[in-house]
C-alpha cells in the first residue's frame, strides 16, 4: 500500500480548485473589459493587465500540482510515496486549492470594479491595479504554505 | 535628482510684440502659463474665441479626414508602430506647412464631402432596396400601379390581408354585395397578403369600393404612374449608378492617400495655433501692453529672460513660487525611466522629496528578482535596445523602454543567481540529445551533490532552497521599508519636526532593526538574540512613552502610547508581503521548466526536434508574457503600498509648459 493515489489527488486538488478560482475571476473581469473595449478599443493594454490579474491563482495551483508530481516521482514513472507522504501532499494541496479558489473569485470582483474605474478615467489605472493586487497576498500566503510543505515531503520519514 | 526649484514669472510686453513673443515662448516650452478666468482691475481680456474656433474646426476636420482615409486605404503599419516617435520636422518647414495649410484644408473638405456623398448614397440604396422589395409582388402587373380606372371602368389595385384564391375572392365579394359586377385577377399571393386587381363598371365604383374595404382592401403605399416592371428596372439602374458613384468617390479618396502626411502636419500646425490663441484668451491686456504670468524652473530663468528681451520690448520679473507651484522632476539617466512610475502614482507634493532614484533602484532590483531568468533578461535587453534604435520613440515611450532595459539587466543577474536560463533549457536539451543526467547547477543547500552541473558556481535554487530564499526576500523587504522610513525621517528633519523624526520614525526603525538582529541571532549566536531583544524592548518602551504626546491628560497619553504598539501588525504584514519575491521568482522558473519538459518529450528524431523548437518558442513566449506582467504589477505594488505608505504624500501638480503640443510632428531642436 502506498500513497501514489493521494499524491495525485493532491496535485489535482491544487490545480483544479485554484484553476476554478482564476477561471471565474478572469472570466468576469474579461466580460467587463470587453464591454469597455466595445466603447473605447484604445484601452486594450490597460484592460488586459487588469483582466489578467486574477489569473495568478491558477498558476500557483498548477505549480504546486507540478511540484507534487515531480517530487513524488509520478512524472519520472517511478513513484515512491508512502501513505504518510501521500496524506502530506494531499493536505498541502488544500491550502492553495481553497486559497486560490476563493481569492481568485474575490480578486475577479475587485478587478471588475478596477476596470469600471479605469474606464471612467484612465488616470485611475494604477490605483485600480494596486487595489486589485491587495487581494493577491492571500493567494500568495496559501501558495507559500503549500510550497514549503511539498518541498519538504520527500524528507519525511516513512 | 530632485524636484526643480520653481519661480513665478511675470512678463509685461508691448501688444505689438505679442505674436512674436508667444511664438518664441511656445517654441522654447520654458514657461507654464497660468490661465485665470477673470482679469484684474484695470485690465481687459481680448476675445480670440472666433479665431480659435476656426483652428479647432480645422483640427477636427483633419482628424475626420484621416479617419476616412484610414477606412478606405488603411495605413500600412506594423504591430509595433505605436512605439514609433513623432516625425521630426525642420523648424523652417513650419512656414511651408502654414503656406500650404489652406490647400490641405480644401482637400480635406473635398474628402469629407465625398465621404458624405457616399453615406447619402448608401442611404438612398437602402430606400431603393425596400422599394424594389415592394414592387417584387407586382412584377406581373402590366398597368401602372396608380391606375384608378378608365372612362367606363373603375380599377382597384391593392392588397387584401388574407390569402385568397380567385374563386374564393369572387365568392367573398359576391357575399358582400350580390349586385356588384366585377372582374378580378390575382397578381401574387404570399403569407397573409393577396395582391389583386379588381375591375368594376364606373357606375358601381362606390359599391365596389365599399365591398372591397369590408374585406380589408388597401392601395399600395407608394403607387407609381409606371408599370411596375419598368419602375423596378429604373430603380435598378439608379442603384447601379449610385454604386458606381461610390466607387468613383472611394477611388478619388484613395487617390489622396499620399496626402496623409501633409494632413497630419497641417493638423498639428492648427493645433499649435489654437493653443496659442487659447493662451491669448487668458491674458490680461491694457491698451498698449499685456501681461503673462506663470511658472518657470529656476535653472531656466536666465534663458527665459534672454529670450524675452531678444524678441520683444518687455519687462521680466521673477518671484518666489508658493506651495501650489507645479512640480518638475529632474533625474540622471539611471533614475529617469522610473519617473513615469512615480507620476503614475502621483507627482510629489509640497513637502515630499523626490524618491525617484530610490524607486528606480528598488524597481529594477525587485523586478529582476521576480522575473529572474538570464535568458529572458537578455531578450529584454536586446528587444528594448532594438526598439529604441529602430523606432526612435518619443521621450515618454523611450523612458518606458529604458525602464524595461534596466529591468532586463537586473533580470539577467538574478537569473544567474537562481541558475535559470530559459528555465533549465541548457540542461534539458543536453540531456535530451546525450541521454545523460546533468543539472543546471548545484543548489547552495546541497553543495556536495555529485551529479554533473553545467554552471560552475552554486546557485540559490528557488525550488530546493525555498525557505532560505523566503528569508532573503523578507530581509530585502526590511531594507526596502527601512529606506522608506528613512525618507520620512529626512522629511521630518527638514521641516524641523524633530520629535516626529526621532519618536515616530526613528524608534520604529530601531525596533525593526532590533527584531532583525533577534531573528539573525536565532540562526547564529544567542548573544544577538539578547542584543536584539534589548533593542526592541527599549524601543517599545520609548514608543509607549512618546506616542501619546499629542493627547491630553496622563491617561490619554498612556493609552495613546500603548495603542501605537498595535502598529506592529501592519509592519509584520508589510514584511510578509515581500514573500511574493520568492513566489513569483519560483513561478517563472517552474513554468519555464514545465515548457522545457514538454518540448523535449518527443525524442531526438526530426519530428521531435521540430516539435521541440515549436513548443519551446510558444511556451517561453507565454511564460514571458504572464510573468513579466506579474513581475511588473507586483513590483509596482511593493513600491506603492509597502514603501510609499511610509513617507510619500503625493498630490503635486505636474509642470505643464506652454509648448508645441503635437500629435504627429516634432520640431527639430537646433540650439
Amino acid at each position: 500500500m502506498n500513497g501514489v493515489f493521494l499524491a495525485i489527488l493532491g496535485a489535482a486538488i491544487a490545480t483544479v480548485l485554484a484553476g476554478i478560482g482564476s477561471a471565474k475571476g478572469v472570466g468576469s473581469a474579461a466580460q467587463t473589459s470587453m464591454g469597455v473595449l466595445s466603447e473605447n478599443p484604445s484601452m486594450f493594454g490597460k484592460m488586459l493587465v487588469l483582466t489578467l490579474l486574477p489569473g495568478t491563482q491558477g498558476l500557483y495551483g498548477f505549480i504546486v500540482g507540478f511540484l507534487i508530481l515531480v517530487s513524488s516521482g509520478v512524472l519520472s514513472g517511478a513513484p515512491t510515496v508512502t501513505m504518510a507522504q501521500g496524506f502530506a501532499y494531499a493536505g498541502a494541496s488544500l491550502a492553495i486549492g481553497f486559497g486560490g479558489l476563493f481569492s481568485g473569485i474575490a480578486q475577479g470582483k475587485a478587478a471588475v470594479s478596477g476596470i469600471a474605474m479605469t474606464a471612467k478615467d484612465e488616470k485611475n489605472f494604477s490605483k485600480g491595479m494596486v487595489s486589485v493586487t491587495l487581494v493577491e497576498i492571500y493567494a500568495l500566503l496559501a501558495f507559500i504554505v503549500s510550497l514549503l510543505v511539498v518541498i519538504q515531503v520527500p524528507n519525511f520519514a516513512a | 535628482m530632485a524636484k526643480l526649484k520653481m519661480k513665478t514669472v511675470r512678463i509685461i510686453a508691448l501688444r505689438q510684440d505679442r505674436k512674436r513673443l508667444l511664438e518664441h515662448l511656445q517654441d522654447s516650452g520654458l514657461v507654464q502659463i497660468t490661465k485665470s478666468e477673470k482679469s484684474r482691475e484695470g485690465f481687459k481680456r481680448v476675445n480670440m474665441s472666433p479665431q480659435m474656433q476656426v483652428f479647432e474646426r480645422n483640427v477636427e476636420l483633419t482628424e475626420r479626414t484621416l479617419k476616412i482615409l484610414d477606412d478606405i486605404s488603411p495605413e500600412k503599419a506594423g504591430m509595433l508602430a505605436s512605439f514609433k516617435g513623432r516625425r521630426v520636422v525642420d523648424p523652417d518647414d513650419i512656414g511651408v506647412i502654414a503656406a500650404n495649410a489652406q490647400e490641405v484644408i480644401e482637400t480635406c473638405t473635398r474628402i469629407a464631402g465625398l465621404d458624405k456623398q457616399c453615406s447619402d448614397n448608401d442611404a438612398e440604396q437602402l430606400r431603393i432596396k425596400t422599394q424594389l422589395a415592394q414592387l417584387e409582388a407586382w412584377n406581373t402587373l402590366d398597368i401602372p400601379l396608380n391606375c384608378t380606372g378608365t372612362k367606363s371602368t373603375a380599377v382597384f389595385i391593392g392588397t387584401l390581408p388574407e390569402v385568397y384564391s380567385e374563386q374564393r375572392l369572387k365568392q367573398a365579394l359576391a357575399a358582400e354585395n350580390p349586385a356588384l359586377e366585377f372582374a378580378l385577377e390575382i397578381v401574387h399571393t404570399e403569407a397573409n397578403t393577396t395582391n389583386v386587381v379588381v375591375i368594376a363598371p364606373i357606375s358601381q365604383k362606390t359599391m365596389a369600393d365599399d365591398a372591397l374595404r369590408a374585406l380589408g382592401f388597401a392601395r399600395p403605399m407608394s403607387p407609381t404612374h409606371k408599370i411596375p416592371k419598368e419602375k423596378a428596372e429604373r430603380l435598378r439602374a439608379k442603384s447601379r449608378q449610385l454604386t458606381e458613384e461610390n466607387e468613383q468617390a472611394k477611388k478619388e479618396i484613395a487617390g489622396y492617400t499620399e496626402m496623409r502626411e501633409r494632413i497630419k502636419e497641417t493638423q498639428d500646425y492648427f493645433r499649435f495655433r489654437a493653443d496659442k490663441y487659447n493662451v491669448i484668451n487668458h491674458l490680461d491686456h491694457t491698451k498698449h501692453v499685456f501681461v503673462i504670468e506663470g511658472y518657470v524652473p529656476e535653472e531656466d530663468c536666465e534663458t527665459l529672460e534672454a529670450l524675452c528681451s531678444r524678441v520683444a520690448t518687455c519687462a521680466v520679473e521673477f518671484g518666489e513660487a508658493g506651495d501650489d507651484a507645479p512640480v518638475k522632476l529632474k533625474n540622471n539617466k539611471f533614475a529617469e525611466p522610473a519617473q513615469g512610475i512615480l507620476t503614475m502614482y502621483s507627482p510629489p507634493g509640497k513637502t515630499d522629496i523626490d524618491p525617484t532614484p530610490l524607486l528606480a533602484f528598488f524597481f529594477y532590483f525587485f523586478f529582476g528578482m521576480m522575473f529572474s531568468d538570464a535568458g529572458y533578461g537578455i531578450l529584454m535587453i536586446i528587444a528594448t535596445g532594438l526598439m529604441i534604435k529602430i523606432f526612435k520613440p518619443d521621450k515618454k515611450m523611450r523612458n518606458n523602454l529604458k525602464l524595461f532595459q534596466y529591468c532586463g539587466i537586473s533580470t539577467t543577474i538574478w537569473g544567474l543567481v537562481f541558475g535559470s536560463f530559459f528555465g533549465d533549457a541548457p540542461a534539458a536539451i543536453y540531456n535530451m540529445f546525450t541521454g545523460s543526467d546533468v543539472v543546471m547547477a548545484h543548489s547552495i543547500s546541497n553543495m556536495n551533490d555529485t551529479t554533473r552541473a553545467l554552471m560552475p558556481m552554486p546557485v540559490i535554487d528557488p525550488q530546493k532552497d525555498a525557505l532560505t530564499l523566503m528569508i532573503i526576500s523578507i530581509a530585502f523587504g526590511l531594507v526596502h521599508i527601512l529606506v522608506g522610513m528613512g525618507c520620512k525621517f529626512v522629511i521630518c528633519w527638514k521641516q524641523k519636526d524633530y520629535a516626529g523624526a526621532f519618536f515616530d520614525t526613528g524608534l520604529w526603525m530601531l525596533m525593526l532593526i532590533g527584531f532583525a538582529v533577534l531573528a539573525a541571532g536565532l540562526i547564529t549566536t544567542p548573544v544577538l538574540v539578547t542584543v536584539g531583544a534589548v533593542i526592541a524592548i527599549a524601543c517599545a518602551v520609548g514608543l509607549v512613552l512618546t506616542q501619546g504626546r499629542g493627547k491630553k491628560g496622563i491617561v490619554g497619553k498612556a493609552i495613546g502610547g500603548v495603542a501605537s504598539l498595535y502598529d506592529i501588525t501592519s509592519y509584520i504584514s508589510d514584511l510578509l508581503s515581500y514573500s511574493r519575491l520568492l513566489a513569483l521568482g519560483l513561478t517563472t522558473g517552474v513554468m519555464a521548466q514545465v515548457f522545457n519538459m514538454l518540448s523535449t518529450m518527443m525524442g531526438t528524431n526530426v519530428l521531435g526536434i521540430v516539435f521541440m523548437i515549436l513548443i519551446f518558442i510558444i511556451g517561453h513566449l507565454i511564460n514571458i508574457g504572464l510573468n513579466a506582467l506579474g513581475a511588473y504589477v507586483h513590483t509596482m505594488r511593493l513600491q506603492y503600498v509597502e514603501m510609499f505608505s511610509k513617507f510619500y504624500e503625493g498630490g503635486g501638480k505636474e509642470f505643464e509648459p506652454f509648448t508645441l503640443n503635437s500629435k504627429y510632428i516634432k520640431l527639430q531642436e537646433d540650439k
